[in-house]
């Protein structure tokens, strides 16, 4: 017998969406506790400790966002949020509040587990580590602060630079236009989308083979941007 | 000018032509003084007729007596003869008063008329652009009161009928007291003008006109400027103005019924095709969910893994389909009630097109896309969901109607103040006669080959449609044309005025790695 699995919390109010996630996630080894209900929910993040949670948005009972408050006031395990295409200020509200990352409905599978493993994995991760992120034949060394693509080094401003080390130190999550904004430039643009905008099509045009196909700076439409997972 | 400063005015033209006859007396003979003091009543009846010109006469005649005939300085008379003279003069100045009087008056008439059919037209010309009834009753409003100064409103029947409470202030500050609320009503029942200026309910501080051609549309109620009471030619220029608004609030109400009914029809034949579409449209893919879950939730052994594999995969293509036709038709809606909340934001049309491109990765795998665009393309102000959704039903589109193996461009160029985007197809293109209607509703052209099972599966009618509205709702248009070398162009404008967009902070040149 395995060691068993992480916990996540799953909360849902509509029933064959939580017998679906829940099925899937057991399939893959994952330890599974239900909540139908906001009230249900709060109860079981602060009783059963969950190594993550994935909380649908449009409960009856009350505001997601709420659950996400709450549990980001004490504890810092990952939270992914599930709502409808079209609600994009709900996630990223979600998002804004510290929730780690975001599924639409309908979504499939693999993505679910996808989004599950970048989430445990960040968690998992220390803060001091610097990674070398590769995929897609990009390479990242954010200790030597080297950029190369096909083994050529690739010159970035220091603006280009800061953005992409710090799509790195998040690969494979999500980072809203604010998260990103003010990270890269400070709290005083973050409403200035169209800086991030510009900036990323030029790290587009230096780091993808086709930068209007791109595989490793991919665009989340209304949210923001996500660095591939690496390979 | 006011009657007294025009009886002083009188004297002093009297006085002023009388003085340097008496100065020179002694030179002059009657008939010359005569002829001076007639001079005098005929400058006096030319301004003031009837009153002062009248007096003129009198004062003539009586400064001849007293001044000019001996003996001097008496009315007395000696000489019988001039008793003749007065009653000459008499006749002489009553008649061109008389004649100056209806040359003044038809003068007067005239520009009244001339004001009059100038303010019909001006009215006329602003009504012909009137589309809603509402748009009458102001422009009328408006010309009212530029004819009579003051000011105006309208009532309608319903109004008249309603509590004063609900009346706009302007109409309730109009119509404050009781006698202009009875005579708005009895010229509403009669149809005749009455109030201020009329002879008929004078003690009201407006004049009420009204508001008829035929059927009765209700009244226009005028507070001249300092309750100065409008001339007879005003009034009757009003009443024009009312009559010609009459015909044009008709006009309007009929247009509008008509458009109501047809857009009444528009909406029924729009349910009934919706109902048929969405019968047909997710009964099938729902026939075949239901059809292969339960094939898999059969007794182990009895389907083979293979087969296994393939329900599940017709489960999801066909749930896939649903989603899409769910989101069409919510797009739709949107478009057709007008709830697109377009928010715009400065994107660069690069990314959006990444978007549509990644998401529509399995339908174009057969295509080849090209994109084009220029470097130096300048960020558009664009809601990014929606503009994606267009570029996702025009490639939708093209990868549906086009044969496997040909190529797909995304191309866009600027042009004065807008972005024009291309996607241009290489397949049969689209006649002449079908370049409108492909943006229909439900419209479906007819498939060119049917040499492909995949092709069985129609799209929804929805998507050029809705693709059409979300650039209206940016301010663009969208229209298809020929290609020189075959295949249909899709083209949309973007146009570039939005929210104001700062530069970005400066960046040192200095490299960094």
């Amino acid at each position: 017998m395995t060691r068993p699995g992480p916990l996540i919390l799953l909360v849902e109010d509509e029933a064959p969406m939580r017998r679906m996630l829940r099925a899937t996630l057991r399939a893959h080894d994952y330890q599974v506790v239900e909540a139908g209900t906001l009230r249900e929910g709060l109860a079981q993040a602060a009783g059963r400790n969950p190594d993550l949670t994935l909380l649908d948005l449009g409960l009856p009972d009350g505001d997601g966002l709420d659950l996400v408050r709450q549990i980001r006031r004490s504890a810092r395990t990952p939270i992914i949020v599930i709502s409808a295409r079209g609600r994009e200020h709900e996630k990223v509200s979600a998002l804004d509040l510290g929730a780690d990352d975001y599924l639409t409905k309908p979504f499939g599978v693999q993505e679910l587990l996808a989004r599950v493993r970048v989430a445990l994995r960040h968690a998992a991760r220390t803060e001091s580590e610097d990674p070398v992120f590769e995929s897609d034949g990009l390479r990242v060394d954010l200790e030597h602060r080297r950029v190369l693509r096909e083994g050529q080094e690739v010159h970035l401003t220091p603006t280009e630079y800061k953005l992409l080390a710090t799509m790195v130190r998040s690969s494979g999550k999500v980072l809203t236009h604010r998260q990103l904004l003010h990270e890269v430039w400070g709290a005083n643009y973050e409403g200035q989308t169209h800086y991030l905008r510009v900036y990323l099509a030029q790290l587009r045009q230096k780091l993808e083979r086709d930068s209007a196909r791109p595989r490793v700076l991919l665009t989340e439409p209304g949210v923001g941007y996500r660095l591939r997972s690496p390979d | 000018m006011t009657s007294r400063r025009a009886y002083a005015a009188t004297i002093a033209i009297m006085a002023a032509v009388t003085a340097p006859c008496l100065l020179w007396r002694s030179r002059l003979t009657t008939v010359d003084v005569a002829m001076v003091l007639l001079l005098g009543v005929v400058i006096v009846s030319a301004r003031h007729p009837r009153g002062p010109a009248l007096l003129a006469s009198v004062l003539s005649i009586a400064a001849f007596d007293f001044l000019f005939v001996p003996p001097y300085y008496t009315f007395d008379v000696h000489d019988g003869a001039y008793l003749l003279t007065f009653a000459v003069m008499l006749v002489v100045a009553l008649t061109m008063t008389r004649l100056t009087g209806q040359i003044l008056e038809h003068a007067a008439e005239a520009e009244d008329r001339a004001r009059r059919a100038a303010a019909l037209a001006a009215l006329n010309a602003e009504l012909m652009e009137a589309e809603r009834p509402a748009e009458v009753l102001a422009t009328l409003e408006r010309h009212v009161a530029e004819v009579a100064g003051g000011e105006v409103c309208t009532l309608t029947p319903r109004q008249l009928d309603a509590d004063p409470a609900e009346w706009p202030p302007a109409t309730r500050e109009l119509l404050a007291n009781t006698p202009e609320r009875v005579v708005a009503r009895q010229v509403y029942e009669d149809g005749r003008t009455a109030g201020l200026g009329t002879a008929r309910c004078t003690d009201a501080d407006v004049l009420v006109a009204p508001l008829a051609s035929g059927r009765r549309l209700g009244v226009v109620v005028v507070r001249p400027e300092a309750d100065r009471p409008p001339t007879p030619g005003e009034i009757a220029t009003i009443e024009a103005l009312a009559e010609h608004a009459a015909m044009a609030h008709e006009r309007t109400v009929l247009a509008e019924q008509g458009s109501r009914a047809r857009a009444e029809a528009e909406a029924e034949r729009l349910r009934s095709s919706l109902l048929s579409s969405l019968s047909h449209d997710f009964r099938t893919p729902l026939a075949t969910i239901e059809g292969a879950a339960s094939g898999l939730l059969e007794e182990d052994g009895a389907v083979p893994p293979g087969e296994r594999r393939e329900l599940a995969g017709s489960i999801l293509e066909e749930s896939r389909r649903m989603t899409r036709l769910v989101a069409n038709l919510l797009n739709m809606v949107r478009v057709e009630t007008g709830a697109l909340a377009v928010q715009k934001s400065w994107q660069p049309l690069e990314e959006v097109v990444g978007v549509a491109l990644l998401r529509l990765e399995e339908q174009l795998a057969r295509h080849s896309v090209e994109v084009d665009l220029p470097p130096h393309l300048p960020l558009v102000p664009v809601d990014e969901l929606l503009i994606e959704q267009v570029f996702i039903n025009l490639l939708e589109n093209a990868a549906r109607y086009t044969p496997a193996g040909t190529a797909v461009a995304v191309r866009a160029w600027e042009t004065d103040g807008a972005v024009c985007v291309e996607v241009a197809d290489g397949g049969p293109g689209i006649p002449a006669a079908e370049q409108e209607l492909v943006f229909r509703k439900f419209y479906r052209a007819v498939r060119p080959r049917g040499d492909d099972a995949r092709e069985a599966v129609a799209g929804s009618g929805l998507g050029l449609t809705i693709a059409q509205g979300i650039v209206s709702a940016h301010g663009g248009r969208m229209w298809v044309e020929p290609r020189p070398e075959g295949g249909a162009a899709f083209r949309f404008t973007l146009p570039l005025s939005g929210p104001a967009m700062p530069a970005p902070p400066a960046e040192s040149a200095s490299r960094v790695s």
